[in-house]
């Protein structure tokens, strides 16, 4: 990371405790860490490890229980579900591992959905569906219904919605966890293509290490614990 | 692609449920038009301006006890008054027994009717020729279409409450602004095959100079006869056919409960379906949330969603109501259905009832749904 440019996401001493019945569960504990603008990183570890929660937290739709978050410079816990809901439209990108696409939309209207909330003209909105399609090469599916697609259509789907507002990060929770090989590598493609080509900041969680391959640097997290490299390292 | 027409494509996201859904509530909005056009006719509807002029006297103590002949021209002598005519009930058969074959006769003054009905629509040479004749009558138009009654064509009504048989000629065909469904006789006929009638009559219409003068003059008759061994009752037109009414119950009441019990199935129906609907997509909301929807948006999609199918249930069955009423209108007993019918009163008022039960059962589901931290939903297998 270069001194003069700040870290696109920074976190202090993370905690994340979630209370069930009378029981606490850490989830993260005490997670430090700073990613740097353009940036693709992968996140791993088992089941259970917190990788999914870290994500949440870095994309304001859940709160640090302790510590402190910020994100492009936004401080994730001072923001109101309000004021998080506008800046995620604004600046998060967010790919699920189940594509999670609405199916009565077809393809172009599912990745309208973030562009609703904008003032952008009919027309313009039409303009970067078509622009973000085209970049996940899916231009000529625009009226199919997610029925209508494979799977790895669907997520290049998802990934076109994530993309349309233009965000500087986009967070995938195991894009590639639905998917047989091949479709997982193109979409692994698509996004190393986003990352090298437009700049932008992916953070993918992951479990698999050849998807994980594709990422310039991964951190692994295990009960809630960001380990150091070097364990990391250790087979 | 715009919110509201995300709405509707999640409305009928699945067809069984959402066309079941819209069908009760079709259903129920049909009943609902219906019992609003009984309703307005019953309650609010207040007929032709010189309706508002118009009175009816009788005896006090009930409709089936007569009021002497003498009166109508004390009632005549009453500043404010303009016209009076005797209206007797016959209430004889015409052919047989079957509804589309009733229809009120009433037997009166010619001359003194026309006076009081200075709206109904009369050729004069007919009107002149009814005045003359003793065996004639006039007819409502709607009535003489759905018999193919014309001019010149004799009716016989057979007495059921007096003992004489009529044969009338229709002498002339009157528009009236609102259905009568009436004929008009003249009077002498019975009176001269029963004498003793000539000095007894059901009711007196009155019509007074101005609407003004109606609650004045109502006061005045009664008042003239308060002490006289047959008092009477003078209302206007509207409130006699409302007191005529209520003598089957408390009408009102009846129809606030019915339309009450309506309202109340259509909220749980439809309530039902926005919960089965919303518990199918939570983790569809959160992913919405995810993507930067705020619980306002949420709320809006859901209810949105919900008004459009209660809208649509409504659309349908005023449509039916409409349709029923019509049919009804044209069919046999039609003439018996006076002026019901969908006024675009009625018609808002049903859309607004329909859209405020989509509101209304929605508002709860969508609020549990918008207010489900994103994570909860996310994780949520539904």
């Amino acid at each position: 990371m270069s001194q003069s440019q700040p870290p696109i996401v920074s976190a202090r001493h993370v905690s994340k405790i979630f209370r069930r019945d009378n029981f606490e569960v850490k989830a993260l504990h005490d997670v430090s860490l700073d990613i740097p603008a353009g940036e693709f990183l992968a996140l791993m570890g088992p089941s259970g490890s917190g990788k999914t929660t870290l994500l949440n937290m870095i994309a304001a739709i859940d709160r640090p229980t302790s510590g402190e978050l910020t994100v492009m410079g936004e401080r994730i816990l001072e923001l109101s579900d309000r004021q998080a809901a506008r800046w995620r439209n604004e600046k998060i990108g967010y790919v699920f591992q189940t594509f999670n696409l609405i199916p009565v939309l077809t393809a172009a209207e599912n990745v309208e959905l973030p562009l609703l909330l904008t003032r952008l003209s009919k027309r313009e909105r039409r303009e970067h569906v078509a622009i973000a399609l085209r970049l996940v090469g899916l231009a000529d599916r625009m009226e199919h219904l997610p029925k209508q697609l494979s799977g790895g259509q669907e997520q290049r789907v998802a990934i076109a919605r994530a993309l349309v507002t233009d965000p500087a990060i986009i967070l995938a929770d195991e894009p590639t966890g639905d998917l047989d090989s091949q479709s997982a590598t193109e979409v692994l493609e698509i996004l190393a293509r986003l990352n090298r080509e437009h700049g932008k900041t992916i953070i993918m969680v992951t479990h698999d290490p050849h998807a994980a391959s594709y990422a310039r640097t991964t951190l692994h997290l295990e009960k809630g614990e960001l380990l150091p490299a070097a364990a990391a390292a250790k087979p | 692609m715009t919110l509201a027409g995300f709405a509707a494509k999640n409305a009928f996201r699945n067809k069984r449920r959402t066309t079941l859904t819209v069908l009760s509530i079709a259903v129920s909005l049909l009943l609902l038009t219906l019992l609003m056009v009984v309703w307005r006719a019953f309650y609010i509807d207040q007929g032709t301006p010189s309706d508002a002029r118009r009175l009816v006297t009788r005896n006090r103590v009930s409709l089936t006890f007569l009021l002497p002949a003498f009166y109508e021209q004390k009632i005549r002598a009453l500043p404010g008054v303009v016209a009076v005519a005797p209206s007797n009930w016959f209430g004889g058969i015409y052919k047989d027994n079957k509804p589309e074959n009733f229809f009120g006769q009433f037997g009166t003054n010619p001359a003194d009717l026309l006076k009081v009905y200075p709206d109904f629509k009369i050729p004069p040479e007919q009107a002149a020729a009814w005045v003359k004749d003793r065996a004639g009558c006039i007819v409502d138009s709607r009535l003489a279409a759905a018999h193919h009654w014309n001019v010149g064509d004799h009716l016989f009504i057979k007495g059921s409450i007096f003992p004489v048989t009529l044969d009338l000629t229709v002498d002339g065909i009157f528009v009236s602004p609102v259905a009568f469904q009436s004929i008009y006789f003249n009077q002498e006929y019975v009176n001269q095959a029963l004498p003793f009638m000539a000095n007894l009559d059901d009711t007196f219409i009155v019509l007074t100079a101005s609407p003004r003068d109606a609650t004045r003059v109502a006061d005045a008759i009664d008042a003239m006869f308060r002490d006289s061994p047959q008092p009477t009752r003078t209302e206007t037109a509207k409130s006699f056919t409302l007191d005529f009414i209520n003598m089957l119950g408390n009408i009102k009441a009846f129809m606030l409960a019915i339309a009450s019990a309506v309202v109340f199935a259509i909220l749980l129906v439809s309530a039902n379906t926005m919960a089965m609907s919303v518990r199918e997509r939570i983790r569809e909301i959160a992913v919405l949330k995810t993507l930067g929807f705020p619980k306002n948006s949420i709320l809006a999609l859901l209810i949105g969603e919900a008004v459009t199918v209660t809208l649509l249930g409504g659309l349908i069955g005023v449509f039916l109501a409409s349709l029923l009423l019509f049919g009804a209108a044209h069919g046999p007993a039609g003439q018996m259905l006076g002026n019901l019918r969908v006024t675009p009163g009625v018609f808002s008022l049903a859309l607004v009832a329909a859209a405020l039960v989509g509101i209304l059962s929605g508002l709860l589901p969508s609020w549990r749904a918008a207010s489900q931290p994103v994570v909860q939903g996310l994780r949520h297998v539904g």
